[in-house]
């Protein structure tokens, strides 16, 4: 080994701390956890089985991915339109629009589920507001429902869509943008062929993030479905805590676990994630 | 899933909140309850002369068993009576129990799980000998592995604003979307939600058991679409109080302030209600030995803290001289008053007891999804 590679392998012993620390309190629990995937009930892959043979399980695992598309669709729309919105402002405006996304991050999660319910339940602002203009009778059923739980969701994951793209959109060399317009593409050609393509590794990596947290999303769904709409974790919890069927229960964990792992896997062959979420280049 | 203990104490600490009953009488509620835990943290067993009753906690630090505890300690003087607040679900007592190391002495329990607990040998048997069975209801009540000096119901609430030609008066009429529209509010528990079920199917409310379980689930999919499910008592009252539910079934206790707080648009009726038990149980191998039977046998045979609990909380008395002790005003919220009573289905613990742990996780595969 060179002399570099010895000091190199030197500094690899300061993470070795937070490593073992890792590997004890949060590596270890997990897998013992996960192990009982195929221990409980009984030794097996009985718990497995389930996922080909249970309608209940295949349901919720069909409304998770369900829910957790239509809100990565809708986070990137609303996220594309504000990220561009942001590029194209003036430093000054810049400022302050980031400051509108971020501010809503730092609003609990369970404030703002809850601010939901108020506007959209039967008597809410909405509804209310919706009679009186006489533009419905009937109140609309807008919350304990996929529906309620897709605005919640949205909400929610807008700036970590927008700020994924925002990032991308802010490395594309505005000149580019002029040479377009100078060489008498239109504005709607400028952006089609020139701006979005450029953009689209930001939002591939903002459709991963969002759609990854997505998935193991708890609060939200527990408040906004009416104890009806499960998700996967709302039903693990369920599993875990209520019924006591710790085997199905940590078996649809391993699952959860093993699609946060592979959806990046996946999307890390089309992009280079490593760029897009800053670690170096 | 929040229990009926649990939410007994969230009422409790409400009204002293508001100002409707003072810091003595929380503390009172609270202790009777057997919630108020010991000063100083933890309750351990070891000291000989202690009893350790547990229950299902909410809040720390209040003060000292006055209801059931301190009659107690005034007939056995040497002996006193602490309270434990971390939940005695069945899966915790197995635990301790499986364990060796038992240092709980008289557990806040249900009908199901003492029969549940006490088929797997994790109790001690009431010893009938000490504990009059004449002190508490005949039906459901002294059961062989637990006893309860108190009672609660699940009843039908409905909102009469939205039905003026009449409310439901049975579960077929819950079920009836077509006479009385509007979502439905049921307990995400398969418990008394099956046996509504069954009543609505038809079948004769005196001979309910055994409840046909597939049919009851279909039954329970009807309303699948038009339902929304609570966990814990205030969501079952939020639901009702904000008109996102027209009507449901939730607790006595409740249904009791709702209809006070809406000066009666929201209604509930005892027909068909599903009275149930609050059982208390001891841990096999427990620290106190028989004493645990005897505090047992006090908190029965004592009708007057049993009314001051109904007085404060709602919970039933179960002592059979209770009842006459109860004022007036209070009878139409007391669910064992005979009146109340008569009408109402005792839910069979031994029942639940057998079939409780698949019948509800059927239940929730049905409503989910």
């Amino acid at each position: 080994m060179s002399a570099a590679g010895r000091a190199s392998a030197g500094w690899w012993w300061l993470i070795l701390p937070a490593f073992l620390l890792l590997v004890v309190f949060y590596i270890a629990p997990i897998v013992q956890v996960l192990a009982i995937s195929v221990t409980e009930p009984e030794p097996g892959l009985g718990n497995y089985e389930r996922l080909f043979t249970s309608g209940a399980v295949q349901r919720v695992i069909l409304t998770t991915l369900r829910i957790c598309v239509i809100t990565t669709a809708l986070a990137l729309l609303l996220g594309y339109a504000i990220a561009y919105a942001i590029t194209l402002a003036t430093p000054q405006a810049q400022g302050w629009w980031i400051l509108a996304v971020l501010v809503p991050l730092w609003i609990s999660v369970l404030v703002r589920a809850f601010a939901w319910v108020t506007l959209l339940r039967r008597q809410g602002l909405v509804n209310n507001t919706l009679m009186e203009a006489g533009l419905i009778t009937e109140p609309l059923p807008l919350v304990w429902n996929e529906f309620g739980i897709v605005v919640g969701m949205v909400h929610y994951m807008v700036p970590f869509a927008v700020l994924p793209m925002l990032a991308s959109m802010k490395e594309i060399d505005p000149r580019l943008l002029a040479a377009a317009r100078g060489l008498g593409a239109s504005r709607g050609a400028v952006f089609r062929r020139v701006f979005l393509p450029l953009s689209l590794p930001g939002v591939i990596a903002a459709g991963v993030l969002v759609f990854i947290f997505s998935l193991g999303f708890y609060i939200t769904p527990a408040i906004l479905g009416g104890g009806k709409t499960l998700m996967v974790a709302e039903w693990i919890g369920l599993q875990i805590l209520d019924l006591i069927r710790w085997g199905l229960g940590t078996m649809m964990a391993t699952m959860l676990v093993v699609a946060i792992l592979v959806t990046p896997a996946i999307f890390s062959r089309i992009v280079d994630l490593r760029r897009i979420f800053g670690t170096g280049a | 899933m929040q229990t009926f203990q649990q939410d007994c104490v969230d009422l409790a600490v409400r009204k002293y909140r508001r100002g409707e009953i003072g810091r003595r009488g929380l503390l009172a509620a609270l202790s009777a309850l057997g919630v108020a835990p010991l000063a100083g943290g933890d309750a351990v067993a070891q000291a000989a002369r202690q009893l350790v009753m547990v229950n299902w906690g909410g809040i720390a630090n209040q003060g000292f068993g006055r209801f059931y505890g301190e009659p107690f300690m005034a007939a056995n003087s040497g002996w006193t009576v602490v309270q434990d607040s971390t939940g005695p679900s069945a899966g915790r007592i197995r635990s301790m129990v499986e364990s060796g190391r038992v240092t709980w002495d008289l557990c806040d329990s249900s009908a199901s799980s003492s029969n549940l607990l006490g088929r797997q040998n994790l109790l001690t048997r009431v010893d009938y000998s000490i504990v009059k069975r004449e002190d508490t209801l005949p039906v459901g009540f002294a059961l062989e592995y637990g006893a309860a000096p108190y009672s609660f119901s699940s009843v039908l609430a409905y909102d009469s604003s939205k039905f003026p030609q009449g409310g439901p008066t049975s579960w077929a009429d819950f079920w009836d979307l077509r006479r009385f529209p509007g979502t439905r509010l049921m307990r995400r528990d398969a418990l008394a939600t099956l046996d509504a079920a069954q009543m609505a199917l038809g079948k004769d409310p005196a001979n309910l058991y055994p409840l046909d379980i597939r049919a009851c689930l279909r039954k329970v999919a009807e309303l699948r679409r038009n339902a929304v499910y609570w966990n814990s008592g205030s969501e079952s009252e939020q639901f009702l109080r904000t008109g996102e539910a027209v009507m449901g079934q939730i607790w006595h206790t409740r249904a009791t302030v709702l209809e006070r707080e809406t000066n009666g648009r929201i209604k509930f009726i005892w027909p068909q209600a599903l009275l149930q038990a609050g059982i208390f149980v001891m841990p096999r191998g427990n620290p106190g030995g028989e004493m645990a039977q005897r505090l047992l046998a006090s908190m029965l045979a004592n009708p007057e803290p049993q009314v001051g609990l109904l007085q404060l909380l709602g919970n039933g008395p179960t002592n059979p001289r209770a009842a006459a002790m109860v004022p007036q005003e209070l009878r139409r919220n007391n669910p064992t008053d005979p009146e109340n009573a008569r009408v109402q289905v005792v839910l069979d613990g031994n029942w639940w007891g057998q079939n409780y742990q698949q019948a509800n996780a059927d239940f929730i595969d049905t409503i989910t999804g």
